[in-house]
């Protein structure tokens, strides 16, 4: 049987499940300031909010792999690509567009002009310092760690804290060759 | 003209006063604001036999002093909202234009996540989007 085709970003979000983007982004928000209840330190928040998308990461490629079947990626540049015209449009509706690829193509940034965990939040005086969707950069940094890739993934623009897009910085530090748990020659 | 606005919650704490004049007195409009609650109270404990069921919302004309009329629009989380103009003229139909968009707005301030329900609107954009509501409504009911 042939391989289907990879579907495009549009496709796909046509074709899963949706849920009430109200719902989702008031969730989202409770979560934050439940967080920021529990923990208060809000360089902690931050840490939870990447380890949380860290998890949701690692399981979410599989689906989208599954779902999407995009072939393998030749370069760092095809994946980011990947990333920001498919995965994000798959499952948060918003794509994003890559810029500012360094001389040897392992740092890029993804930029995103709307963001739907944000609707309708202002950052209180208090929690300047919280990067309230840092549970994306969390959720890249899982699924590419899941395909054999080692990133590190930081907000170098965000729309809560006054610029006018968030912008995402994905570096690549290492590609991990696959550790077979066998020897071949036993 | 639109002189005051505020937003007073359920227990008649107040969430949010604007005064748009700096020539009035703000203590003046604060004071009329705090008599039209009572205003409101009055005509939510004996609705009038003619309401109309289904737009309880807007309260209409509270009560109208020497230079200002005032209009009233309860939420149905009994959140109220008080506007104090110095219109005479003033359409029915444009106040409850402005008292939709007003509630829309408000009710986006309400989803922040870090907006305490109770405590007073911090938000600026909020702010921003009350002004950018308030300056057009003026030049409206003037043409």
């Amino acid at each position: 049987m042939a391989p289907a085709a990879p579907k495009s970003g549009d496709v796909l979000f046509a074709s899963v499940d949706r849920v009430n983007a109200e719902l989702f982004t008031l969730t989202y928000g409770a979560i934050v300031r439940q967080l920021i209840t529990d923990l208060e330190d809000v360089e902690e928040v931050n840490k939870q909010l990447d380890q949380m998308g860290y998890n949701i990461g690692v399981r979410l490629v599989d689906e989208f792999l599954a779902k999407s079947s995009v072939s393998r990626c030749v370069d760092f540049r095809e994946t980011a690509d990947v990333i920001a015209k498919v995965g994000f449009k798959m499952f948060l509706g918003v794509t994003a567009s890559v810029t500012n690829w360094d001389a040897e193509g392992t740092t890029c940034s993804l930029i995103l002009e709307d963001n739907p965990l944000v609707d309708f939040v202002e950052l209180p005086d208090t929690c300047q310092g919280l990067h309230y969707c840092n549970i994306l950069s969390g959720v890249v940094r899982g699924a590419l760690e899941m395909v054999s890739m080692k990133t590190e993934v930081t907000w170098l623009r965000d729309m809560l804290r006054g610029d006018d897009v968030f912008e995402l910085q994905v570096k690549l530090l290492k590609q991990v060759p696959e550790e077979y748990p066998y020897k071949d020659d036993e | 003209m639109i002189v005051c606005l505020a937003v007073v919650g359920h227990e008649n704490n107040p969430l949010y006063i604007q005064s748009f004049t700096e020539s009035d007195d703000a203590l003046k409009l604060h004071h009329i604001v705090h008599c039209s609650l009572d205003v409101i109270d009055e005509r939510v404990n004996n609705p009038k036999k003619s309401s109309p069921a289904i737009n309880e919302a807007f309260l209409g004309l509270l009560y109208p002093t020497e230079n200002y009329k005032v209009y009233g629009y309860l939420t149905n989380t009994k959140v109220k909202f008080i506007l104090v103009t110095t219109d005479l003229d003033i359409r029915d139909a444009d106040v409850r234009n402005f008292f939709r968009k007003f509630h829309a707005a408000y009710v986006d301030a309400v989803s922040n996540p870090f907006h305490i329900p109770g405590k007073k609107i911090t938000s600026r954009t909020f702010g921003e989007r009350v002004s950018s509501i308030v300056k057009p409504f003026g030049l409206n009911s003037a043409s």
